[in-house]
């Protein structure tokens, strides 16, 4: 292949770029690009009856499991759950993991989101755009020559303005093994978050049960983000095959990474014919 | 009433919660609800000749007094005025009060404000938001099964975008005894506020006379409120009643609190 491209997500716990980028990882990596997610925290506060170090290891883990469904590489960093903050030593490391990378393109989420990670991990990947560049910072791990491409995974936060797309890809043909990738998840999808939401005692007992309980409720939320995004998808795809996508993921471009032209367009998407 | 509501009102300042939603919390407590005020600092600079501990302690009793008179708990947390910050410990505190309370609703200023107290408390119940809900997190304060709701009191600002309300109320019928919180802070609305403003020698001594003074230029704003909200008052108290309303607080609800639905809103918001 002519071009690789290397994709590099960040999220703030160790499910969340499968959660929202998963299809997207699985679609790169199957065409021979490079992907790599990052968990901004190690996760040892998502559970109730377990924490701490236990449960750090237990979901790396689980990130690593889900990394290998995907076909990308995984980084945990060992920073306390619950316990990000945007402070110049954070921004240092993410500078230097994303200078390491090389990144044609970073993915996270918008500032603008309920969890004060989530909040905090996005700022300190804008707090490293651009930075990145410079050569007087972090100045032992060499600065990039360009400022890679910035791009926000789909949220449903209104405010303080709506997630606006400007690319949606279809995942019809990855959904399963999307699933798969959520389905290593143990600790989250069939533990913590059930408990969060006052629903554990629905989780089904047999492997088989809970995956498809899991499903059902993961599909739904892909299938509204198609359906969010049809115009997208029916320009990029055609009419046709847009109005057909079942499930989709969607990314808004950030203002402070790389220049999304049509040309860079066409080489970080190569998905549309 | 099966069982009273629980409301929890945070702001930076020993009278944000008063000046913004002191209608509000009188008209909870009247229907036999239980508010509680938490002024995240001491309010130990808002003053031109005192400060300090001294000044603490005078808005401490200040804010008692207004407690006193609107039927509301009202704690003062002691971090000093003008050095609120978001930092973990900070937010540690926040997890905790909104434990031990165990509010329906949570009340507070939206995160852009002009007072970087205001901004800073913003930003600690967004980040003690959902938070709450971890047993990991603070594990010997028991954690809060639901995530409560979360609301922004009203304010002018346009950006990032202007206060859009969910909910308005009338205060009409307490519009009397939310001047007399007002009229409490003494250190503020007869001293500090006008000496900031440079009016100070415009404030007149007798306590009757100044209290008419000071609900001169802060009953219009209510009013105008009232004008602001007309279309929601109408929706919720009916066309004739709420164009009529001379005076109201309205809240926006925030998206990291738990949901309000049709159900939900009903029961926060008894008034309709």
């Amino acid at each position: 292949m002519a071009d690789q491209l290397r994709i590099l997500a960040f999220g703030a716990h160790p499910d969340d770029c499968d959660i929202r980028a998963g299809g997207l990882a699985i679609k790169y990596a199957r065409l021979g690009h490079q992907v790599k997610f990052v968990s901004l925290t190690n996760g040892d506060t998502g559970h109730f009856s377990i924490g701490g170090g236990p449960l750090a290891r237990r979901r790396q883990a689980e990130a690593q499991c889900s990394g290998r469904n995907a076909g990308i590489e995984y980084q945990v960093v060992d920073i306390h759950n619950g316990q990000l903050m945007p402070t110049v030593e954070n921004r240092w490391l993410v500078v230097r993991i994303i200078r390491e990378f090389r990144p044609d393109l970073v993915i996270t989420n918008r500032p603008n989101d309920y969890h004060p990670d989530h909040r905090y991990a996005s700022q300190l990947v804008a707090d490293a755009s651009y930075t990145v560049t410079i050569p007087n910072v972090q100045a032992l791990t060499p600065h990039l020559m360009y400022n890679p491409v910035v791009a926000y995974w789909g949220d449903s936060f209104r405010r303080p303005y709506p997630f606006t797309p400007d690319v949606a890809v279809s995942i019809d043909d990855v959904v399963e093994t999307k699933l798969s990738m959520l389905h290593c998840h143990t600790s989250q999808m069939y533990e913590w978050l059930p408990y969060n939401q006052n629903k554990l005692e629905q989780v089904p007992e047999g492997d088989a049960e809970r995956r498809a309980w899991m499903a059902e409720q993961r599909l739904t939320v892909m299938a509204k983000e198609a359906d969010r995004a049809r115009d997208l998808l029916v320009q990029l795809y055609g009419e046709q095959r847009g109005r057909a996508v079942q499930y989709a993921e969607s990314l808004e471009f950030g203002e402070y990474g790389g220049k999304v032209d049509e040309v860079a367009f066409r080489r970080l998407f190569p998905f549309f014919d | 009433m099966s069982e009273p509501l629980r409301i929890l009102a945070f702001g930076a300042h020993p009278d944000d919660c008063d000046i913004c939603v002191g209608g509000l919390a009188v008209k909870y407590t009247r229907l036999g609800h239980k508010v509680k005020f938490i002024s995240i600092t001491n309010g130990n600079t808002g003053h031109f000749s005192m400060g300090g501990g001294v000044l603490a302690r005078r808005r401490y009793d200040e804010a008692q007094r207004s407690a006193s008179i609107a039927g509301v708990e009202y704690e003062v947390l002691d971090i000093n005025n003008g050095q609120l910050l978001p930092t973990l410990e900070n937010r540690w505190t926040i997890v905790c009060k909104i434990r031990e309370y165990a509010p329906d609703l949570i009340i507070c200023n939206r995160p852009n404000d002009y007072h970087p107290d205001h901004r800073y408390a913003s930003q600690l119940i967004a980040d003690a938001s959902y938070t709450v809900t971890i047993p990991n997190v603070q594990s010997l304060t028991d954690h809060l099964l639901v995530n409560p709701a979360v609301a922004y009191w009203a304010d002018t600002f346009k950006r990032p975008y202007p206060f859009t309300p969910d909910v308005a109320f009338s205060i009409d019928d307490v519009i009397d005894t939310k001047i007399d919180m007002l009229d409490s802070h003494v250190s503020q609305f007869y001293e500090w506020m006008p000496y900031n403003q440079n009016k100070l020698d415009q404030v007149p001594t007798d306590p009757a006379e100044r209290k008419k003074w000071m609900a001169a230029q802060w009953v219009p704003p209510m009013a105008k409120d009232a004008d602001r909200f007309r279309d929601l008052l109408q929706k919720l108290y009916g066309e004739e009643r709420g164009a009529k309303v001379k005076y109201a607080e309205a809240l926006e609800f925030g998206e990291y609190g738990g949901k309000i639905d049709e159900t939900a809103f009903k029961r926060l918001f008894p008034f309709f």
